[in-house]
């Protein structure tokens, strides 16, 4: 009720207000007494105080503002006011074509251009970013990153393995056509690839570096061991004989091996069992009684042992610790008088140093010379020892003494084989055995059975 | 008391090793892809020092790699080459099983395959480095060029194999670095010296091969298409260190007859037919700049502080003999008989600058034919020849590989065909001094200081020898047929030639003196030893009598040798006599 009685009341102060009985002049409507209400609350501020003194204030600096671009009170004179000096206008408009005409604006154009000198307030939200705070704090930390020299990982170029060019047939170790480049030159492909600093820095990863380790040799061996000169085709006597000799010691060895394996299986022929024997053993445990005897005898002997350890007499006990004393001082002294003698065996003892100092030199160098025959020998790699293969020899009867006839000895294949083994490259492998799982099950086939 | 218990095993040697089986897990590979990674890497295993503390308290032997080795081996791309592959073999398997056809042929041509490019490059850092692990490329590349297609290994292996070992042969002719050669019962040795580096490598023969089961084949090709890699990288440099091209090319200009020659289509295919040609080693290549001769570039002297003129110029000497070894067998034409091993003496031959053919259905490219009359020598290996030629020598073949160690033309007459050669001596083994030096090498060496002043000595034995032989002749001319009576007279002729002409250099009259002058300074040079070994120390006498007794030993056991020798010369001499009077 209250707000709707207000509505009217407002609604009768407004001015050009008609009321629909003549009779009735508005400002009857609103009472001229002056309505008392407390100004104590906000809320009744707005109510009841008037404020279209102000807003005609405002309303009229707008238009200025609109108009003039600016209060006119602040204006100079001369941007005000001009001094008419006759009709410049009409000599102007002469020197106007036809071609001018035909591009003046339209009227509605004009209607709709914005004729007010404020300036357009600027759109805020044309410069305003979504998630610009997540956004800033993700460019800090990017930058952060970047001053390390790492790229975050959307920013990266795709990775290395998708941009390999696809390999293909031609481009097989094996194939029997294929190109070679001068790898070692100084712009090589590879060279090019290693080097590239933008990938350093844009995966914040050198490819990795073979260490010089690597790259040495496993073993001191010569790759092609030259075979002794009695392996040649037609070869000088002594030095066949030699090898020969080289040859029948590797056999002797290995014979000698083979027989120590016989000898350790075979038993001791005295051992076997004879009738004697035989007999002995089924007859043993029969005769007991005379052994009996014997060890009652020794019983008694163990008894009278026992019972001679008696006590110490109180006189004995003091003897002795007396006697251990004397015994204790004698070796004090003979001890002083060591050490003071010594003092004279010093030369001889120099020289016992000496002795000393030598053979353990003697040991570094024998030492050192050991290891540095290790490096020259095949190392145990595996469940396998190394084993050379069977020398090449021909005997005397074999050699022809011409290349027509010569008959090649030994393989090249294994000496290859081997050659890397000896020099630590592989590990001495065997051939792996096959074992079968399941049981084999032979069936005749009927129709076979049905023929025989 | 407190703080953790130190656990056995997890820091220390144990840490630093890891067993083959681990390692295989780690890289999740198979046990034969394991290998193979390891291999073409360079990764070998490591025997570790205190087998137990590395293997938890247990000896047992087992294979062990180093910890980073394997580390570094997880960065390797080509392991994901090699997990593609297993996938690519389970989803051709796959589609072999379901008989899709279509899906076959897509997968075949998409098979993975991986380039050891960057771990040649990784390995060798340097082409020198390269270069002295080329024995063991040389040795498997013509080791599988010479398989037989058999399925042992991939066709393709062996082509290339092929290709890569005529490709070397051909540089080492052109560059004429070939040292040494020896034929052994096994192979034939060659030694060549490529950019400073000497290098070994060994041939089989042809035909040779019974494949041994006890050899592992898929380790062994593992290495050869390393190797290949590697061969073929070197041989770029090397062809282009020479301004050859690469791959080689037969230089048209030179050879153009033996080029273009019309019955090509009966040795071989087109396709086929230049390889056969590059490996018939008949014709040189072709150049880069190929119109200007090279001129042998002097090398400019510039004398090293510290070094003396005589240093110098026995330095230029040396690059001298160099030089005429290099060009042994200049201007001499060789036929080579059909069974004497044509690729090798070819490839010997050419190296050393001589001309070479053989019968033309022997081989693609021979250049000339047997009726040529400027051959000069014919190698062939068999007892007699029906039809000679009286202006050439008819020689065995070890001629030549004797003749290259020796770095002389050894006279002719040892080697003729159907007589006994004389034994064929390896090349690589060096007598120290008052070592035991079998009598043929002496005969050698002293046929090569013959060229140079010394003379005396050898002339006294040359003469003595001469003797004997003359006698020996003498002899065996009674006893024998007229046969031999040509070669008995041509022998005789360059005996006396060669004695000829050492008589006009010996007698002169100033050499007696220098010869007194010589023994004067010799014995002042003895006095003077002998003095100083009567001031020497007692401790240092001790020393010195023991190194002496030491040599004279050597020489003693030498002398032994000798003796031993001579006695069974003689015994097989007077034996043979016997023989022959009996018959």
């Amino acid at each position: 009720m209250a707000a709707a009685r207000r509505l009217k009341r407002v609604a009768a102060a407004q001015p050009g207000f008609m009321t629909l009985n003549t009779s009735i002049k508005p400002e009857h409507l609103v009472s001229n007494r002056r309505k008392r209400v407390n100004k104590n609350k906000k809320k009744n501020w707005n109510k009841h105080i008037d404020v279209n003194d102000v807003e005609d204030f405002l309303e009229d600096i707008r238009l200025q503002e609109r108009t003039t671009g600016g209060l006119i009170s602040d204006k100079t004179d001369e941007s005000l006011f001009f001094l008419d000096a006759g009709d410049k206008k009409a000599a102007t408009q002469t020197e106007k074509t036809g071609k001018r005409k035909a591009s003046r604006p339209l009227k509605v154009d004009q209607i709709l251009t914005n004729h007010s000198l404020v300036p357009v307030p600027k759109d805020i939200l044309a410069y305003q970013v979504p998630n610009a705070k997540k956004l800033r704090s993700v460019a800090k930390k990017a930058e952060q990153l970047a001053a390390i020299g790492k790229v975050p990982k959307k920013h990266r170029p795709p990775s290395k393995v998708a941009r390999t060019t696809k390999t293909t047939a031609t481009d097989a170790p094996n194939n029997p056509t294929r190109d070679f480049y001068d790898i070692w030159g100084q712009e090589s492909e590879l060279s090019k690839e290693t080097r590239d600093p933008w990938y350093l820095r844009q995966t914040g990863k050198a490819p990795v570096k073979r260490r010089e380790k690597w790259n040495e040799k496993s073993s001191l061996l010569p790759a092609v061991e030259v075979i002794a000169p009695g392996g040649s085709y037609n070869p000088d006597f002594f030095s066949h004989q030699a090898l020969l000799l080289k040859a029948h010691e590797v056999e002797v060895k290995k014979e000698k091996e083979e027989n120590k394996i016989l000898k350790q299986l075979a038993y001791d022929k005295d051992d076997r069992a004879t009738e004697e024997t035989v007999f002995q053993e089924q007859v043993e445990g029969l005769e007991e009684e005379d052994e009996e005897d014997d060890h009652d005898v020794d019983d008694g002997c163990t008894l009278g042992i026992l019972n001679l350890v008696e006590k110490k007499t109180e006189k004995q006990r003091k003897r002795e610790r007396l006697l251990k004393i004397k015994e204790q001082r004698r070796l004090a002294s003979r001890y002083k008088t060591g050490q003071q003698q010594q003092l004279f065996q010093l030369r001889s003892i120099k020289v016992s140093l000496r002795q000393r100092e030598q053979r353990t030199k003697q040991r570094q160098i024998q030492r050192r010379a050991n290891q540095e025959a290790e490096k020259y020998r095949p190392r145990r790699l595996g469940k396998l020892k190394f084993m050379a293969q069977d020398l090449e020899v021909q005997l005397t009867n074999e050699l022809t003494g011409s290349l027509r006839t010569l008959k090649p000895e030994g393989s090249v294949l294994k000496d290859r084989f081997k050659s890397l083994q000896k020099r630590n490259l592989i590990e001495p492998r065997e051939r792996a055995k096959f074992k079968r799982r399941l049981k084999v099950k032979y069936v005749e086939k009927r129709s076979f059975r049905e023929i025989t | 008391m407190g703080g953790v218990q130190k656990k056995k095993f997890d820091r220390g040697a144990a840490t630093n090793y890891i067993t083959r089986n681990r390692a295989r897990k780690k890289l999740q590979l198979s046990l034969a892809d394991f290998r193979r990674l390891c291999i073409l890497k360079g990764i070998y295993p490591h025997e570790p020092k205190h087998k137990k503390k590395v293997n938890k308290g247990s000896t047992a032997p087992r294979t062990f790699y180093l910890m980073k080795d394997i580390r570094f081996l997880l960065h390797e791309p080509i392991v994901g080459k090699f997990r593609e592959y297993k996938i690519f073999v389970r989803k051709l398997r796959k589609a072999y099983g379901k008989s899709e056809w279509t899906g076959v042929a897509r997968l075949k041509d998409n098979k993975p395959v991986y380039k050891l490019d960057h771990i040649i490059k990784e390995r060798y850092p340097t082409f020198v480095d390269a270069l002295r692990d080329v024995d063991d490329a040389l040795s498997m590349g013509f080791l599988f060029s010479t398989f037989a297609r058999t399925g042992k290994c991939h066709v393709q292996t062996i082509q290339l194999c092929r290709r890569l070992t005529v490709e070397w042969m051909n540089y080492i002719i052109t560059s004429r670095a070939l040292k040494k050669v020896f034929l052994s019962i096994k192979g034939i040795y060659y030694q060549a010296e490529v950019l400073g580096q000497t290098i070994t490598w060994l041939v089989p023969y042809q035909f040779s091969h019974d494949h041994p089961t006890d050899v592992d084949y898929r380790v062994m090709a593992t290495f050869t298409e390393m190797y290949t890699t590697l061969m073929g990288f070197i041989n770029f440099r090397l062809y282009h260190s020479l301004n050859l091209v690469y791959p080689p090319k037969l230089d048209s200009k030179a050879g153009g007859s033996a080029l273009k020659g019309e019955d090509d289509a009966d040795y071989a295919l087109d396709c086929e037919s230049y390889m056969e040609k590059l490996s018939a080693l008949s014709s040189s290549l072709a150049r880069v700049v190929s119109s200007v001769e090279e001129e042998e570039a002097e090398a400019d002297l510039f004398p090293v502080e510290g070094e003396d003129v005589e240093q110098m110029e026995a330095r230029e000497k040396e690059h001298k003999e160099q030089e005429a070894q290099k060009r042994l067998f200049e201007g001499l034409k060789f036929f080579l008989n059909r069974e004497v091993p044509r690729e090798s003496l070819a490839f010997v031959l050419r190296c050393f600058g001589a001309a070479v053919s053989w019968e033309k259905s022997l081989c693609i490219g021979a250049a000339y034919d047997v009726t040529d009359e400027t051959i000069t020598h014919h190698i062939a290996d068999r007892p007699n020849m029906e039809k000679q030629y009286i202006n050439r020598y008819y020689i065995q073949p070890q001629w030549v590989y004797d003749s290259i160690n020796a770095k002389i033309c050894l006279p002719v007459e040892d080697y003729f065909i159907g007589v006994t050669l004389p034994p064929h001596l390896s090349p690589f083994v060096e007598e120290k001094e008052g070592d035991y030096v079998p009598p043929e090498k002496l005969k050698i060496m002293a046929l090569q200081r013959g060229e140079d002043i010394v003379q005396d000595e050898e002339e006294e034995d040359d003469d003595d020898d001469d003797d004997d032989e003359e006698e020996e002749e003498e002899e065996e001319e009674e006893e024998e047929e007229e046969e031999k009576a040509d070669e008995q007279h041509l022998k005789k002729m360059e005996t006396q030639r060669s004695q000829g002409k050492s008589l006009s250099v010996k007698v002169t009259p100033g050499k007696v003196k220098e010869d007194d002058r010589g023994r004067l300074e010799q014995e002042e040079k003895a006095e003077e030893k002998r003095l100083a070994i009567m001031m020497m120390k007692k401790k240092e006498k001790y020393l010195y009598d023991k190194i002496m007794f030491g040599k004279k030993r050597k020489v003693r056991e030498a002398n032994k040798l000798t003796a031993k020798r001579k006695a069974h010369d003689d015994a097989s001499k007077t034996d043979k006599k016997k023989k022959a009077k009996k018959q």
